[in-house]
């Protein structure tokens, strides 16, 4: 366990490390002038030799092996740097978003699970049935409508005709119905139609029949064999899920003016606000590491067949 | 069931007329939401707008609706050489939090935000500062005689430097202070009662962000939105036909220009640059494709600047083009322009985030290829680094900010001078610079607006840029909002006179 355990902390650093140095290069070599951007050159009025002054004192003019140096140095002192946009610290912007965006994806989930378990049950259950032709409809309109379009459409029916939920902002339970909604919808689609093949794939295996022929009643049948079966793929999935939610929807957080973590990056990106970005890298890199670590557990949780495989912990 | 149902019932019934009554002795709370186009992620005033646009905080001096400069917490202002100044600070102005506005705590706010912000110390240039009472004198770092027009921009704004959180909750002396923040999404503002100019009208406002201008557009339909700035364009019979909105319509400090990229030999050439300049059919780009929401333009500045010059009649159409062509030594036959034998190919970039210009761009691809011209347009990110650094294209669209402080100097010194950072042009011309740096250095008024004048007149007989449109700034709001005005500088949006009907 201990030996695993250290395994995975190498594999973390290594990863987060690795992460970095692309992502700083990556930042650095793409266009784009945070000084320009830091200085306001549209509305003051400079000439580009103050501008060259200014980027100096940045240090923006050292090379990007220098400048990656003293950013590693403060970064192992656990300082991420300072954000240009608000002059607050990376850390402290990315805690202060992060409350909401977890709030958001956790609502997106319960109505992701809440669709998509019955209607991806139900359709395995009673293949080419109503049931199935409805959930495969209902799939391939979740999977082809963008989510900017849902969520207009779901401002328009619920708020501006029938003024049932606010079209924007935070601070209720209201101000998140119509953003999990959009994000919930717009995932399930492609859960639906996954949660149905992998139980007609477990209902299809010879160890469904064998508890068939022992006399196992079919409920049992489906609960405990053929959904354990079947979760595998579904949580391998989830997890992905579950870091691109965090990572930030950013359309849908424009749309309804949700402080999440997405939109507030993407004005990042906009205002080369390098400490920001990298810290936001860095700081997501690291939660997509864990999650794969918490669906690797959970996959070998749920099905012994791979638990075995990879050494029978 | 059925007894605890109609319990509660009884009891709701009950109570209603009491709490109706209680209701009724008191004056609803007046209340707004505004919606604007750009999220804030800070509201320390220092770097961010908001802060002034929503009343938090005010500058010493501000522009009128003529974009001229007026006193604002500064009363007046002096100086005989442009360099050192004296001003007088308003007396009997209080921050949010009670304390006394003096010339100490301006200097102060101002020293904090030269510190926090570059770009402030860069506009302001100030030297050193001195405060007695309520009169700060401040000498700048060279003759400056634009220096009171520079106190206009947002970021100079007068706030309590010793007060906590300016990030999150500045104290200013505007007649709105800061309840909450959540950056991205809204700023919660509330009265503050002892305005010096006068409490403001409404109790409560909402200044919230959406940058998607149909969910903008959504917000002021359902209701959740009583001023919504910048809706869509295209839903202007909509908005029109909906007799709860009111739609204003005003002139920006904008202009959509068509720069020259003079480092190329052939627009170096002014029959050329004037040939392209009589290409552009600013009508239709105005009606057709900006919905009549723009002011056709004779030069950079609105006209009713002090300084615009007389300019003479412009002759446009494909006909005066070629004549511009044959001038520039063009060979000009069946209406169709060649150059030693061969048909021109330009390249002409764009962007993407003002939506109106890849469609400009394709209207001007389609004049000139009937002149046998082909215009390659490409649309480019990081637009403006983009113009700076690569030399490949020859024509190029833009929308600079004319006189974002109502003086003339800034977009003379950053579009013309060689080192401007908004000389994407490459324009290098020792007349026009001989001018600017005579303007720089003058400090009376009549003698600057002449100053101006000459080095209009000379940026049009050159014809450096071709000034297309001055786009117009749209708002919707709500018929039961009062005294809304919609500024030319969309620098002061809730003043203390705002005001709604009770819903």
């Amino acid at each position: 366990m201990i030996q695993m355990l250290g395994k995975r902390l190498i594999e973390f650093f290594l990863f987060i490390f690795l992460l970095s140095l692309i992502s700083f290069a990556g930042i650095k070599l793409a266009p784009g002038d945070a000084v320009r951007q830091l200085l306001r050159v549209d509305d003051v009025a400079l000439t580009n030799e103050q501008v060259e002054i200014q980027r100096e004192i940045m240090g923006l003019n050292e090379p990007i092996i220098v400048q990656y140096g003293e950013w590693l140095s403060k970064f192992i002192r656990l300082d991420l740097g300072t954000s240009y946009m608000t002059h607050r610290p990376v850390i402290e912007e990315i805690w202060t978003r992060m409350p909401a965006t977890l709030l958001l994806s956790c609502t997106s989930i319960v109505v992701l699970m809440g669709v998509a378990v019955p209607l991806g049950a139900c359709s395995a259950l009673y293949p080419k049935k109503w049931i199935d032709q409805v959930s495969r409809v209902l799939a391939i309109m979740g999977a082809s409508i963008p989510s900017f379009w849902l969520g207009l459409l779901l401002i328009e029916g619920f708020s501006v005709r029938w003024s049932v939920f606010p079209s924007m902002g935070d601070g209720t339970l209201m101000h998140l119905v119509l953003p999990s909604l959009t994000l919930g919808l717009t995932m399930a689609a492609v859960y639906v139609r996954l949660i149905r093949s992998s139980l007609l794939n477990s209902l299809s295996q010879d160890f469904i029949l064998g508890a068939r022929s022992r006399g196992i009643g079919r409920k049992r049948i489906f609960w405990l064999h053929a959904c354990r079966h079947s979760l595998t793929p579904v949580v391998t999935m989830f997890g992905i899920s579950v870091g691109s939610l965090l990572g930030g929807s950013v359309v849908v957080e424009t749309i309804f003016a949700y402080p999440g973590l997405g939109k507030f990056i993407v004005e990042a990106i906009h205002n080369r606000d390098y400490p920001m970005i990298q810290g936001y890298i860095l700081f997501m890199g690291a939660i997509i590491m864990l999650l794969h670590v918490v669906t690797d557990v959970t996959v070998g949780y749920v099905n012994p067949e791979i638990r075995l495989k990879e050494g029978g912990h | 069931m059925v007894c605890m149902l109609l319990t509660v019932v009884l009891l709701a019934a009950c109570s209603s007329p009491q709490e109706g009554s209680t209701q009724a002795t008191q004056q609803p709370k007046k209340e707004l939401t505004f919606l604007f186009n750009f999220a804030s992620q800070t509201v320390d005033p220092s770097l961010d707008y908001t802060p002034l646009r929503a009343g938090v905080v005010e500058t010493l001096v501000k522009l009128d609706e003529n974009v001229k400069i007026q006193p604002w917490l500064a009363t007046q202002w002096s100086s005989k050489d442009g360099q050192n100044w004296e001003f007088q600070i308003r007396d009997g102005v209080t921050f949010q939090n009670g304390k006394k506005l003096t010339a100490e705590t301006v200097k102060q706010s101002l020293e904090r935000s030269i510190e926090l912000n570059p770009g402030v110390k860069q506009v302001l240039r100030i030297k050193s500062m001195e405060a007695s009472g309520q009169t700060l004198h401040v000498v700048t770092e060279e003759s400056f005689p634009q220096f009171p027009s520079e106190l206009v921009h947002p970021n100079t704004a007068i706030l309590d430097t010793e007060a906590a959180d300016p990030d999150k909750k500045p104290i200013g002396t505007g007649p709105f202070q800061v309840e909450s923040f959540t950056a991205g999404t809204s700023l919660k503002l509330t009265r503050y009662d002892a305005y010096w100019s006068g409490a403001a009208k409404l109790d409560r406002v909402v200044f919230a962000f959406n940058e998607d201008a149909n969910a903008r557009l959504s917000a002021i339909l359902s209701g959740d939105a009583d001023i919504v700035y910048r809706p869509p364009v295209e839903s202007m019979d909509k908005m029109k036909q909906d007799n709860q909105l009111k739609l204003d319509s005003v002139v920006s400090l904008r202009t959509h220009e068509l720069i020259f990229n003079t480092k190329k030999p052939l627009f170096q050439h002014t029959n050329l640059r004037k040939a392209f300049d009589a290409l552009v059919n600013r009508e239709e780009l105005k009606d057709a494709i900006m919905g009549g929401q723009a002011t056709v333009a004779q030069g950079p500045f609105l006209p009713d600047f002090p300084f615009v010059p007389e300019y003479p009649t412009r002759k446009t159409g494909a006909e005066e083009a070629l004549k511009w062509f044959k001038e520039a030594g063009y060979q000009v036959e069946n209406g169709k322009v060649t150059q030693n034998g061969k048909p021109l190919t330009l390249k002409l970039v764009t962007y993407a985030s003002r939506a109106e210009f890849p469609i400009f761009s394709q209207a001007l691809q389609s004049e000139a290829q009937q002149l046998g011209i082909t215009l390659q347009i490409e649309q480019v990110e990081n637009y403006e680094d983009y113009l700076m650094t690569d030399t490949t294209w020859d024509l190029g669209m833009y929308s600079p900010l004319i006189a974002p402080r109502g003086d003339a100097s800034y977009f003379l010194n950053v579009s013309f001078l060689p080192d401007g950072t908004l000389n994407f042009g490459k324009i290098n011309d020792e007349l026009l610079n001989k001018l600017i740096y005579q303007l720089d250095q003058t400090v009376d008024t009549a003698k600057r607006n002449e100053l101006i004048s000459q080095a209009l007149t000379r940026i049009h007989e050159q014809t450096y840029y071709s000034y297309l449109v001055h786009p117009n700034t749209l708002v919707v709001y709500n018929a039961r909002v009062k005294n809304w005005v919609t500024g030319k500088s969309e620098y002061y949006m809730l003043t203390n006179q705002l005001d709604v009907e009770a819903k």
